[in-house]
C-alpha cells in the first residue's frame, strides 16, 4: 500500500510542477515505484516537464469517468521505468472533481504504486481542496518571498481544515520545501533565511533546492534537471528523493555562496 | 563603515511584515474550526420561526476585546 503525497503551494509559479517531476523521477531512481498525477485540471502542465506530452491519450477525468481504465491512461516516463504518469484534462475545469470519484482513484493508485503523487493546482479553490482530501502528506512549495510565503500559510489552513485524515482526528504530515534560494542574498540579508520561513509557516523542512538556470532549460527539452548530476538543482532534488524514501540526507547549507564559504574556511586560519 | 546598521535588511523587514500579515489572515480565515457546524446549528434554530437565506459569522478583534459577529439574512420569500 502506497503513500498518497499533494504537491501544493499558494501561489502559482513557485515551481510546484518543477519539484513534482523531479521529486517522482527521484523517488524512481530509488527504484520504488512512483506515479504522479496532474491535478491542474484544465491547465495542464505536468506533461510537458516530464516530456511526455506526445504521449498523453486519456486523462485522469476520463479514467475518473470510468471512459478509460488505468492501464490505458498511464504513460510510462521515457527516463526511468519505475515512473509513471497521469495527465490532467486539458477540456474539462475545476469543477469536474468529485470527492469520491478522487478517493476511488486514489485508492486505485495506491494498491500499485509505493508513491502516489499529485500535483495539486495553485491557489485555495475547489481543486485543491480535492487534491489535497485524500492526502496522507503535504509537500509545500514555497520560494523565500513574502507572497508566496503569506499564500502558503492559507493553502496549510485549508490542507489543515479540509484533509479527510484531520477530519478522523489524525495528523495530515506536512513538510516545507523552499524553491529558488539566491546564496549571496541570503548572506546579506536581501532575502529570507530558511529558519525564518520555517518559523513563520510553523512547518517542518524537507529541503532548500537554490536558483539554477538549468532548471528553464530543462523544461524546455521535457528532461527534468535531476537528470542533470552536475546541476545545483538537481543535486537537491536528489537529496529531497532521498529524505523521502527514508534515507539520513544532511541538510547541505546552500544558504551560505561560495564567496561566503571561502570567507569561512579563511576565517579558521585567522 | 558601519553604514550597514542604520539601514534595516530587507530580510528582517519581510520576516516583521509576514508574522503580522499572517497572523491577522489566520484570525479572518480560521476563527474556530467549528464555524461551519455552528452556522448550520443557527440556521436551524432561526428557521423554526422565519425563513433564512444564509448566515455569516466573523471573529472580531479590536484589541482585548474579542467578538463574534452573527449575521443571519432572512428570507423574504418564507
Amino acid at each position: 500500500m502506497g503513500i498518497v503525497i499533494a504537491v501544493i503551494s499558494g501561489k502559482g509559479g513557485v515551481g510546484k510542477t518543477t519539484a513534482t517531476a523531479n521529486l517522482g523521477l527521484g523517488i524512481a531512481m530509488n527504484d520504488k515505484k512512483c506515479v504522479l498525477v496532474d491535478f491542474d485540471i484544465g491547465q495542464r502542465n505536468l506533461d510537458m516537464i516530464l516530456g511526455l506530452e506526445n504521449r498523453v491519450v486519456y486523462d485522469m477525468v476520463q479514467v475518473m469517468d470510468g471512459e478509460a481504465n488505468l492501464k490505458q491512461a498511464l504513460i510510462k516516463s521515457k527516463a526511468n521505468e519505475n515512473l509513471h504518469f497521469l495527465a490532467a484534462s486539458q477540456t474539462k475545469d475545476k469543477s469536474v472533481l468529485d470527492s469520491d470519484k478522487v478517493k476511488k482513484l486514489v485508492a486505485e493508485l495506491k494498491e500499485s504504486f509505493d508513491f502516489v503523487i499529485l500535483d495539486a493546482p495553485a491557489g485555495i479553490e475547489s481543486g485543491y481542496e480535492h487534491t489535497i482530501e485524500f492526502a496522507d502528506a503535504a509537500i509545500v512549495v514555497v520560494n523565500p518571498e513574502v507572497s508566496s510565503i503569506r499564500d502558503a500559510d492559507r493553502a496549510i489552513g485549508i490542507l489543515d481544515s479540509k484533509s479527510a485524515k484531520v477530519k478522523e482526528g489524525e495528523e495530515v504530515a506536512k513538510y516545507l520545501v523552499i524553491n529558488r534560494i539566491v546564496a549571496d542574498m541570503v548572506e546579506s540579508g536581501e532575502m529570507l533565511r530558511s529558519e525564518d520561513i520555517l518559523e513563520i509557516l510553523n512547518i517542518k523542512l524537507l529541503g532548500k533546492i537554490p536558483e539554477d538556470r538549468g532548471v528553464i532549460d530543462a523544461s524546455n527539452q521535457g528532461k527534468p534537471i535531476i537528470l542533470d548530476k552536475k546541476s545545483i538543482a538537481g543535486q537537491a532534488y536528489v537529496r529531497i528523493a532521498g529524505r523521502l524514501c527514508g534515507q539520513k540526507v544532511d541538510m547541505k547549507d546552500i544558504e551560505i555562496s561560495d564567496a561566503g564559504l571561502f570567507k569561512k574556511i579563511a576565517g579558521i586560519f585567522k | 563603515m558601519f553604514g550597514f546598521l542604520k539601514k534595516k535588511k530587507s530580510a528582517s523587514l519581510a520576516k516583521d511584515r509576514l508574522t503580522i500579515a499572517i497572523m491577522s489572515d489566520r484570525d479572518r480565515t480560521n476563527g474556530y474550526p467549528f464555524m461551519d457546524e455552528m452556522k448550520a446549528e443557527i440556521i436551524k434554530v432561526v428557521q423554526k420561526y422565519v425563513g433564512v437565506k444564509g448566515v455569516e459569522i466573523r471573529k472580531e478583534i479590536d484589541g482585548d476585546m474579542e467578538a463574534l459577529a452573527i449575521d443571519v439574512e432572512l428570507d423574504k420569500n418564507i
